[in-house]
């Protein structure tokens, strides 16, 4: 791989302090160059400039055949590193073992225009094999939040579990062009017709000459030689892939296991100082006062600052807190000074007030207000008078937090002309946003270098820790300085996913099936994903369904959290479901079978499949010992339109000890496939990660409030399950389906909420409908 | 105030105060960035390290508990990813973020040091580190793979 020596002086510079010796300065890129092919790039991953003229803006070839491929999302863990990486590596027909994924610049997206060859999407939508699906992309948005519509990149944002939906086809394409050009190349070199050549693993062949050439010979050539008619060259349908739709290993793994990667956390500049900071932990709060002079004679102490709340416009509206912050030579040192230092709040007292009963009676009361109408079919009210039973149940879920585990942090370093930001980040140019206009820097100096990420679940916790850094390091121009936030401090400048309630009631007909329904749900006006799950139809068929969705007002900021409502609402409905099954008499599985049956859902027959797969993986119907039990559920997201869609089922087998102690045995999972997995192999650690997310959400996770602010702020009481809750059998199918897939990275596994409850009920004839479970009394016998 | 460590076998003088969490130092001091900070109070494991052969929670001890001692980060396993725990886990694709990982492969390899052939048992009761994005299955079948990389290797 080249490395431009030419670069900046400033870039040059950086260095990440790794290995054994702290003495020489490790630059990343170098040791990227001089590394062997098989898949060990350390690291460092931000955006280079090349040397080598790049083919295209996501391909750049190395003379030795070393392929720098620019991934335009972030890394939280997900894959995409190497999905998005195979995309493009399947159509160029390059040597997989010499790709090296390498982040995308993140102002060269904002900066260029996105090649006329990839605005327009091939095909004819989600149920076209041979089509690119169906990308959704964003208007223009000033702040960045959708992305900037027609960049270089299409969109930089990693969010709503659609790096896979939403690139596909234009990574593909970007695959292809280079691939025709440098065939285009060759053949011009050798005056043959294009046609009479072939390339793969990087090598172009003449078959007929015997000639020979690779990619790195002539990609400079290719680098000069356009595509005469760029939006001819197709895709690749599923049935041609020979690399996307094998399980490959994701290619930071190595660097993981050796400690290389650099995270944010780990970025390193010279003559960089350490901020910690200190929010107001009540929501709206700011600093009244602080006494610096009780700790600025500590070691290594430097300033304090104090800091405002950060601008809503640039938080999407959400309200944080103002806070204080120390610099100091180390961030143990500026730590322990912030910790020392007297710190006094001034509190809105009508926030100060706030606390989770408070909330939930305000919940239950807005459930009885008229709210939003969403749905009414046929005649809900005439269909309960017709009813031989009714059955009607309230549940909730607490606010949760993402707690990911690395801490939100930023590295900024502001001069008067240019701001150059380190920072793991799932939404780049709303943070280039937001940089600019806290400095004033114009937004085309702002350079942001993404990281990897230790975790994200939504926008790396959509709060400030940019806006934070950003504040302070403008304070002091000409000093790099990397915050840091501690864990309780993370817990504060994290967005929740909202608290919510439902009420759900069913009038059953004398044989057990329902012939009406009501939904209520109910979070707070901001909350993501009112409607989730609920809206069009009722999925499961009952002839007369009303749905309304009610607000309230509360003060926690709250955003995604791998995913919006879907994760709470398919917890309300398959729960419900469960007890309209326990009230009838019937199976559960064979239940939601035959109401799904009855639907005309264009994806009814995937979600009969699912459910017959994972019943029939699971043994389901097999007697087990007292002590145990099987609950089923659906998940889906997209089954109400005829568009992308993601189903599955899964058969969730629990016992419950007389003690009350619990334990997710065996999990079998019947996964939708659509047209074709990218990578299965990350598909299944998704799977695998989201049972155990779910769990926790099930089983440990609830954030409380008190006096106005968030009470849990540690993994002492936000707990976090381990080695000993993993369920010891895990086994996935795929089925294939008609369209393609919404995405992997959220919303899977959802059904762990409501098969616990259920099992639960079963083992000891309770029936818990407020999350989490760990706080019921699961005692029985 | 000045103090000697003995890290992955090499010597470095420290300028810090010894009070400092073993953690602090070998991040911001000796440069050695694997080791992760998460929680701060000893629970979730990201900060694992061995002290004299014993996985240790390194946020939460002085680093002059280790003067004397030998410490190993996960940069000391082997300088190439090739130690037979490192092999297991990329062979079963362990890491999703991977920020929890580095300390779970130090957990992972103190329980090998006094089980070379782990139950399923053994692997829940010792190993307590946290990881968010659930790469617990994982991160099982990679330990019993180690085990058996490590005793083919003996």
């Amino acid at each position: 791989m080249s490395i431009d020596v030419t670069r900046r002086e400033f870039l040059a510079t950086v260095a990440a302090a790794q290995g054994a010796f702290v003495l020489g300065f490790w630059v990343p890129q170098k040791a990227l160059a001089q590394t062997p092919p098989a898949q060990t790039a350390p690291g460092a991953v931000w955006y280079e400039e090349s040397v080598t003229p790049e083919i295209n803006a996501w391909i750049v070839i190395a003379p030795d055949d070393i392929v720098t491929i620019r991934i335009a999302q972030t890394e939280l863990g997900q894959g995409v590193w190497t999905s998005n990486a195979m995309m493009v590596c399947e159509e160029l027909q390059c040597d997989w073992t010499k790709v090296r994924p390498q982040y995308a610049s993140a102002n060269r997206d904002a900066r260029e225009k996105a090649p006329e060859w990839t605005l327009e999407v091939p095909g004819n939508g989600a149920t076209d094999p041979k089509g690119g699906g169906e990308p959704a992309f964003g208007n223009r948005d000033r702040t960045g939040v959708s992305g900037i519509p027609d960049s270089l990149y299409r969109r930089m944002r990693t969010n709503a579990a659609s790096s896979v939906k939403d690139g596909r086809y234009y990574l593909q394409l970007a695959g292809a062009e280079a691939r025709e050009r440098l065939l285009l190349a060759a053949a011009g070199v050798w005056q043959v017709p294009v046609t009479e050549l072939t390339a793969k693993d990087s090598v172009i062949a003449h078959a007929s000459s015997g000639r020979t050439t690779t990619y790195g010979r002539i990609a400079p050539r290719a680098a000069q030689t356009p595509h005469p008619a760029p939006d001819t060259i197709a895709i690749k349908p599923p049935d041609q892939w020979t690399l996307m739709g094998t399980e490959q290993k994701n290619l930071d793994v190595p660097a993981k296991v050796t400690g290389q990667t650099v995270y944010g956390i780990d970025v390193r500049v010279p003559g960089m100082k350490w901020a910690a900071v200190k929010a107001c932990p009540v929501y709206g709060g700011e600093v009244k006062t602080y006494d610096f002079d009780a700790v600025r004679n500590l070691a290594g102490v430097r300033s304090a600052m104090k800091f405002p709340i950060p601008d809503p416009a640039l938080t999407r509206g959400r309200v944080f807190s103002g806070g204080v912050a120390v610099v100091a030579d180390t961030w143990y040192q500026a730590k322990t000074a912030i910790d020392r230092m007297p710190i006094e709040w001034t509190v809105p007292p009508e926030l100060a007030a706030v606390n989770t009963p408070m909330m939930r009676e305000a919940l239950l009361a807005a459930l009885d207000q008229p709210g939003r109408m969403r749905v009414d079919q046929g005649d809900v009210d005439a269909g309960f008078a017709r009813a031989a039973k009714v059955v009607e149940a309230t549940y909730s879920t607490p606010y949760l937090a993402r707690a990911r585990m690395e801490p939100g942090n930023a590295t900024v370093l502001v001069t008067d002309d240019r701001l150059d930001i380190w920072i793991g980040d799932q939404s780049p140019q709303e943070t280039r946003f937001s940089a600019a206009k806290i400095t004033g820097i114009p937004e085309e100096n702002v350079h942001l270098h993404l990281c990897h990420l230790g975790g994200g679940f939504g926008r790396n916790g959509n709060g400030p820790q940019a806006e934070q850094a950003i504040m302070i390091a403008n304070a002091h121009r000409g000093t790099p300085i990397h915050m840091l936030w501690t864990r309780e401090q993370d817990f504060i400048g994290t967005t929740y996913r909202a608290m919510g309630l439902a009420r759900l009631k069913a009038g059953l007909d004398a044989d057990g099936w329902p012939i009406a329904l009501e939904v209520r749900t109910c979070m707070q006006r901001d909350g993501f994903g009112p409607d989730a799950s609920f809206d069009v139809t009722s999925r499961y068929h009952v002839p007369n369904y009303r749905y309304s969705s009610h607000t309230t007002r509360f003060h926690v900021p709250v955003g995604t959290r791998r995913g919006v409502g879907q994760a709470a609402h398919e917890f309300y409905r398959e729960s419900f479901i469960d007890e309209l099954a326990r009230v009838a008499g019937k199976d559960p599985y064979r239940y939601r079978r035959e109401l799904i049956a009855r639907t005309n859902l264009p994806y009814k027959a995937d979600m009969i499949k699912a459910l017959d797969m994972a019943a029939e993986m699971s043994g389901w119907g097999m007697p087990l010992p007292r002590g145990k039990a099987r609950a089923i559920a659906l998940e889906e997201r997209g089954a109400e339109g005829n568009a992308s869609a993601t189903i599955s089922a899964m058969v969730h087998t629990v016992s419950v000890s007389r003690e009350g102690k619990l334990r997710l045995e065996r999990v079998d999972v019947a996964h939708d496939a659509g047209f074709g997995l990218v990578n299965p192999l990350s598909v299944k650690k998704q799977i695998e990660g989201q049972i155990t997310w779910f769990y926790n959400d099930a089983m440990h996770q609830g954030t409380t409030i008190a006096d106005g602010h968030v009470v849990e702020n540690n993994f002492h009481t936000f707990p976090l399950s381990r080695m000993n809750e993993d369920p010891p059998d895990i086994n996935i199918r795929f089925f294939a389906t008609g369209h393609w897939l919404i995405g992997m990275g959220h919303d899977r596994a959802t059904s762990v909420q409501s098969a616990i409850g259920d099992a639960i009920f079963q083992v000891t004839g309770k029936r818990f409908r407020d999350l989490p479970y760990s706080r019921h009394d699961l005692r029985w016998g | 105030m000045a103090f000697d460590l003995l890290v992955n076998g090499g010597g470095y003088r420290v300028e810090a105060d010894p009070q400092t969490p073993l953690l602090w130092v070998v991040r911001d001091h000796l440069g050695l960035t694997g080791t992760k900070f998460s929680c701060g109070i000893g629970q979730c494991g990201a900060c694992t390290v061995h002290v004299d052969g014993r996985a240790v929670r390194s946020c939460s001890v002085p680093a002059s508990v280790a003067i004397g001692k030998p410490v190993t980060t996960i940069e000391g396993v082997s300088p190439d990813g090739t130690h037979p725990v490192q092999v297991a886990w990329k062979e079963f694709d362990t890491p999703q973020c991977g920020y929890c990982q580095p300390g779970m492969i130090m957990s992972a390899l103190a329980l090998l040091r006094d089980r070379p052939r782990p139950t399923d048992a053994d692997i829940e009761t010792r190993i307590t580190n946290a990881c968010r994005c659930g790469t617990y299955h994982r991160v099982r079948q990679a330990i019993h793979r180690a085990a058996d990389l490590m005793a083919r290797a003996r």
